[in-house]
C-alpha cells in the first residue's frame, strides 16, 4: 500500500517532524528574518523605570485576560478608540512599529473591557486612572473590573527594575547604562499603583495621535452661539458624545478627585470665573492652554485637546451648554436661599 | 497480564490525576464565571479574574488535558506494541513530578508569576519541569515503539508520535525568554514578532494537545468499545498527513486585523479554510465506522459518546475555519464568541472522548466491568446540556456584543459611545453561563463517581481473587 514507513518508527517520526517543520519554518521562523517584522516608529523609545514596572504589574495581574491593545483598522473601531483625532491617517490605528520594544506583546485575545492601545491619549488624567483602579464601580457603575486599591499599599522594588532592565537589554531593548543605574531614584517611593497608572497612560503615545493644538488664545473671542437655544441643546448631546462626563459628571459637576466641576464659579483652581473664550480654547488645546490662561489647575493636567476631533462651532456649542448650565445653577442655588433662608446658601 | 500490573496502576495514576485537576480547574471556571458578573467577588490580590484564568486554562489544559493525554496514550501504545512499557519506573517518576508541576504551576499563576502569553503562561522554572516530563513521556513512547511487538504502527501511534515531536517543536520556542528573576521572564520575541511565534505556538498547542492526542485516543478506544473497524485506513492516511501539515501554518488566523503583516494573516487564513478537509476526513471516517451497525448507539453506552464527541469537532473544525474568514473576524473578534466557541472544543469533543476513553480503560484495568452504565448515561446528558447551553449562549451575546461595537448612525458616530452599556447588555448570558457551567459540573460529578466506584469494585474484585489463589495452588 503506501509504503512502509507505518512499520518503520524512526523514519516515521523523521517523516511527521517535517511535515510540522514546513509550517513552521513558513509562518514563524522567515517571518523572524524579514523587514516588514521588524519596523520601528520614528522617535520610539523604550518604557521609562516606572512605566516598566509598572507593565510588569500589568502582566502580574493579568489584565491582559480582559483588555486587548490593538486598535484595528476598522472604522466603529477608530471611531471609539478616538483614533480620528490622529491628523496621519496611519496613525489611526495600532501600528506594528509602536510595538518594537515589548516583550512580550501585549494585545491579548479578548475584550472583556475597553481596548487600552490608546488609553493615554483617552483618558490622560492619571487622578481618574488611579480612582478607577482603586474602585471600578464608583465611576463607572456597571462595569465588572475587579478592585486593585491594594496596589496602594505595595512599593516598587527598584532593584527589580533593574533587573528587568538589564534582561530586557538582552532581548535588544536599548536601555543605558544610565537607565539602569537611575531606576532605584526614578521609582523610589513610588507605589505599584503609580507604576500601573503611569504605564496605562503612556500607552500609544510612541505615535503623535493628539489634536490640533489650542491656537491663538484670545480671551476677548465672542462665543458666536450665545443665547442660541438649538446650540444649548447640541452642546448638551456633544458633551455626552465626547465622553466629557467620563471625568466630568453627567452634569459637568465634576467628581472629586478626578476632574473639576465646569460649572462652579472656579476656573483652572483659581476662584474668579473666565469669559467663554477660556473654556473654547480649553476644550480645544486641552490642558496645555492652562499656561497660556495663567491658571495652573491640576497640577501634570488630564484634560484631553479636541481640537481636531471637533469643529470650533461644536465646541462653541459646548460652551453654551456649559455656561447655560452654570446659570440654571446659580439660578436654583438662589431659588433654594429664598425657600430655606436658614440654610444660610 | 501480569506484566502489565505495574504500568496500569501507572495509567490508572494518571487518569485519577487528571480527574483530580480536572475538578479543580472546573470549579475555578465556575469562580471565573461568576467573577465576570459579580466583580464583588474578586478577592485580590490572589483570587482576583485576571490571575485565575489562567489557572483555569491551564488547569484544564495541561492539569486535565496533558495528565490523561499521558496516562490513555501509555494504555494505547502497550497495546498496539503488545509489551509493557520499556521504562516502567520513569513513567512512574514521571506521574509523580507531573503531580508536583501541575500544583507548582497552579500556585505561581495564583501568585502571579506570568509570560502573559496565552497557554504558555509559566515562568521558566515552570518550563523546564515540563521539558523534562515531555522528554520522558517521549523516551517512553519511542522505546516502547521501537522495541514492540507488532509489526505495524497503527493510526493512534501515527497521532502519538506526532503529538511527542509537535509539541516538542512549539513548546520549546515559544518558551524562549531571558530571565529577570526566579520567577520572571522576557520573551525572546517583540511585537510583531511575540504576537506571531506566541499564536503559532497557540493555535497548535490547540492542534496538538486538544487534537491529535484526542484523535489518537478516538482511533482506538472506538473501535475497541464498539467492535467495528475503521471504516477506512486510506482515508485515516490522508486525513493524517494533511493534517499534521498544514495546522502549523494557521496560527495568525488569531491575528486578524492586527498590525501583523497582511499577507501572512492571509497566508494563515488560507491554511486554515483547507484544515476543513483533513478534520473532516476523521469525522466521516468515524461517522461511517459507527454507520456499520448504527444499532452500537443503543447497546454500547460508549458509542454515543464518541459520536458526539467527533461531532463537537466536526462543528468546531468548521466554525473555526469560518471564524477566520476577515468578513467574520471583524464581527466577533474579542466577544464572548471565542470562548463559546473554544468551549465546545473541550467541552464537547474533547471531554467526551475522554471521559469515554476512561469509561473503557477503567473496568479492563481490572478485567470488570464499570460500576453503572445509568450513571454514564446520566453524565453524559447533563455535560451535553451544560457545554450546548454554554456555547450557544456565547455565541449569541458574542454577536450582539460585536454588534453593538460596530453600531454607528447615519452621520457615522457610535451608536453605543459608552463601552459599558455593550457590556451590561452581556449579563444575562453570563448568568446563563454560569448555569450552563454548574451543569456540567454536576455531570462530571457523576463521571467521578462512576470512575471511583469501578475502581472499588475492581479492587474488591483483585482482593477475593488472591486470597483465592492460594487455595487454588494448595488444591492443585
Amino acid at each position: 500500500m503506501s509504503g512502509n514507513i507505518y512499520s518503520k518508527p524512526v523514519t516515521f517520526a523523521v517523516m511527521a517532524t517535517v511535515a510540522v517543520l514546513v509550517g513552521t519554518v513558513a509562518t514563524m521562523a522567515y517571518p523572524l528574518l524579514r523587514p516588514d517584522m521588524h519596523v520601528k516608529v520614528a522617535g520610539l523609545k523604550p518604557l521609562p523605570a516606572l512605566e516598566l514596572a509598572g507593565r510588569d504589574v500589568y502582566q502580574r495581574e493579568g489584565c491582559v485576560n480582559c483588555h486587548t491593545q490593538t486598535v484595528r483598522p476598522l472604522k466603529s473601531e477608530v471611531v471609539r478608540y478616538l483614533g480620528n483625532r490622529a491628523q496621519e491617517p496611519t496613525a489611526r490605528y495600532s501600528l506594528a512599529g509602536e510595538f518594537a520594544y515589548d516583550h512580550p506583546f501585549l494585545w491579548g485575545s479578548k475584550r472583556t473591557g475597553p481596548d487600552l492601545a490608546f488609553e493615554g491619549w483617552i483618558k490622560p488624567s492619571a487622578a481618574w486612572q488611579k480612582e478607577h483602579l482603586e474602585n471600578p464601580q464608583k465611576l463607572v457603575a456597571r462595569s465588572n473590573m475587579p478592585a486593585y486599591a491594594f496596589l496602594n499599599g505595595e512599593k516598587v522594588d527598584g532593584e527589580a527594575v533593574q533587573a528587568s532592565m538589564r534582561a530586557l537589554r538582552r532581548v535588544g531593548v536599548p536601555y543605558t547604562d544610565d537607565d539602569v543605574a537611575g531606576a532605584p531614584q526614578a521609582v523610589q517611593g513610588k507605589t505599584t499603583m503609580d507604576a500601573l497608572v503611569a504605564y496605562v497612560l503612556s500607552l500609544g503615545k510612541a505615535v503623535n495621535r493628539g489634536g490640533a493644538g489650542g491656537g491663538e488664545i484670545d480671551l476677548a473671542l465672542a462665543n458666536p452661539l450665545a443665547h442660541s437655544v438649538e446650540a444649548v441643546v447640541r452642546g448638551k448631546q456633544l458633551f455626552e458624545a465626547n465622553g466629557c462626563g467620563a471625568c466630568h459628571g453627567d452634569e459637568a459637576k465634576g467628581q472629586e478627585g478626578v476632574a473639576p466641576s465646569l460649572i462652579d464659579d472656579e476656573f483652572g483652581g483659581v476662584k474668579g470665573d473666565l469669559p467663554d473664550a477660556a473654556y473654547f480654547v480649553m476644550i480645544k488645546g486641552g490642558s496645555d492652554a492652562k499656561k497660556a490662561l495663567g491658571r495652573p489647575g491640576v497640577p501634570d493636567g488630564g484634560m484631553q485637546a479636541f481640537g481636531s476631533d471637533l469643529k470650533d462651532e461644536d465646541i462653541w456649542a459646548i460652551v453654551s451648554w456649559l455656561r447655560n448650565q452654570k446659570g440654571h445653577e446659580a439660578a436654583e442655588g438662589k431659588h433654594e436661599a429664598a425657600e430655606h433662608p436658614k440654610d444660610g446658601k | 497480564m501480569s506484566d502489565y500490573r505495574y504500568d496500569n496502576q501507572t495509567v490508572q495514576g494518571f487518569i485519577l490525576s487528571a480527574i483530580f485537576w480536572g475538578v479543580v480547574g472546573i470549579l475555578l471556571g465556575l469562580l471565573i464565571s461568576v467573577q465576570l458578573w459579580a466583580p464583588a467577588l474578586n478577592f485580590p490580590p490572589y483570587l482576583t479574574y485576571g490571575r485565575l484564568r489562567p489557572v483555569h486554562t491551564n488547569g484544564l489544559a495541561f492539569g486535565l488535558g496533558v495528565g490523561a493525554i499521558f496516562g490513555l496514550s501509555y494504555w494505547i501504545v502497550m497495546r498496539l506494541c503488545k509489551r509493557p512499557l520499556l521504562f516502567p519506573k520513569l513513567a512512574r517518576v514521571q506521574l509523580w513530578l507531573f503531580n508536583v508541576g501541575i500544583a507548582a504551576a497552579a500556585v505561581s499563576l495564583a501568585m502571579g508569576y506570568t509570560q502573559s502569553l496565552e497557554y504558555a503562561e509559566l515562568e521558566w522554572p515552570l518550563d523546564i519541569a515540563i521539558v523534562v516530563l515531555w522528554v520522558m513521556f517521549a523516551v517512553n513512547v519511542f522505546g516502547t515503539i521501537i522495541k514492540r511487538n507488532e509489526e505495524q504502527m497503527y493510526v493512534s501511534l501515527w497521532y502519538i508520535i506526532a503529538t511527542v515531536v509537535a509539541v516538542a517543536v512549539l513548546y520549546l520556542v515559544n518558551n524562549l525568554s531571558v530571565p529577570a528573576g526566579w520567577m520572571k521572564s522576557y520573551h525572546l520575541f517583540a511585537g510583531v514578532n511575540s504576537a506571531n511565534v506566541e499564536w503559532w505556538y497557540g493555535h497548535n498547542a490547540v492542534g496538538f494537545v486538544f487534537t491529535t492526542p484526542i484523535l489518537a485516543m478516538f482511533y482506538y478506544f472506538l473501535p475497541k468499545a464498539t467492535g467495528l473497524p475503521i471504516f477506512s485506513h486510506r482515508l485515516s492516511i490522508v486525513a493524517f498527513w494533511s493534517l499534521v501539515f498544514a495546522y502549523l501554518w494557521t496560527g495568525a488566523h488569531h491575528l486578524v486585523y492586527t498590525p501583523l503583516p497582511d499577507w501572512l494573516q492571509t497566508l494563515g487564513i488560507v491554511f486554515t479554510l483547507f484544515l476543513i478537509a483533513p478534520s473532516w476526513g476523521s469525522v466521516v471516517n468515524g461517522y461511517y465506522t459507527v454507520g456499520q451497525d448504527w444499532s452500537k448507539m443503543r447497546s454500547n453506552y460508549l458509542t454515543k459518546f464518541f459520536v458526539l464527541g467527533i461531532t463537537f469537532y466536526g462543528l468546531q473544525t468548521v466554525q473555526g475555519p469560518t471564524q477566520a474568514l476577515r468578513v467574520v473576524s471583524q464581527l466577533i473578534h474579542y466577544t464572548d464568541w471565542v470562548p463559546g466557541h473554544v468551549h465546545m472544543g473541550t467541552m464537547g469533543w474533547v471531554t467526551m472522548t475522554v471521559c469515554a476513553s476512561i469509561y473503557y480503560v477503567i473496568p479492563k484495568i481490572y478485567g470488570t466491568e464499570i460500576y453503572s452504565e445509568k450513571i454514564a448515561n446520566v453524565h453524559f446528558w447533563l455535560v451535553l446540556v451544560g457545554q450546548l447551553l454554554f456555547s450557544i449562549t456565547m455565541w449569541i451575546t458574542g454577536i450582539r456584543q460585536g454588534w453593538m461595537w460596530k453600531a454607528t448612525d447615519a452621520e457615522g458616530k457610535l451608536v453605543y459611545r459608552n463601552f459599558v452599556d455593550t457590556i451590561a447588555g452581556n449579563y444575562p448570558y453570563w448568568h446563563t453561563r454560569t448555569l450552563a457551567g454548574i451543569i456540567f459540573a454536576v455531570g462530571m460529578v457523576f463521571f467521578v463517581f462512576n470512575v471511583l466506584m469501578t475502581i472499588r469494585k475492581g479492587r474488591a474484585l483483585e482482593r477475593s481473587e488472591s486470597s483465592a489463589a492460594p487455595a487454588a495452588v494448595t488444591a492443585a
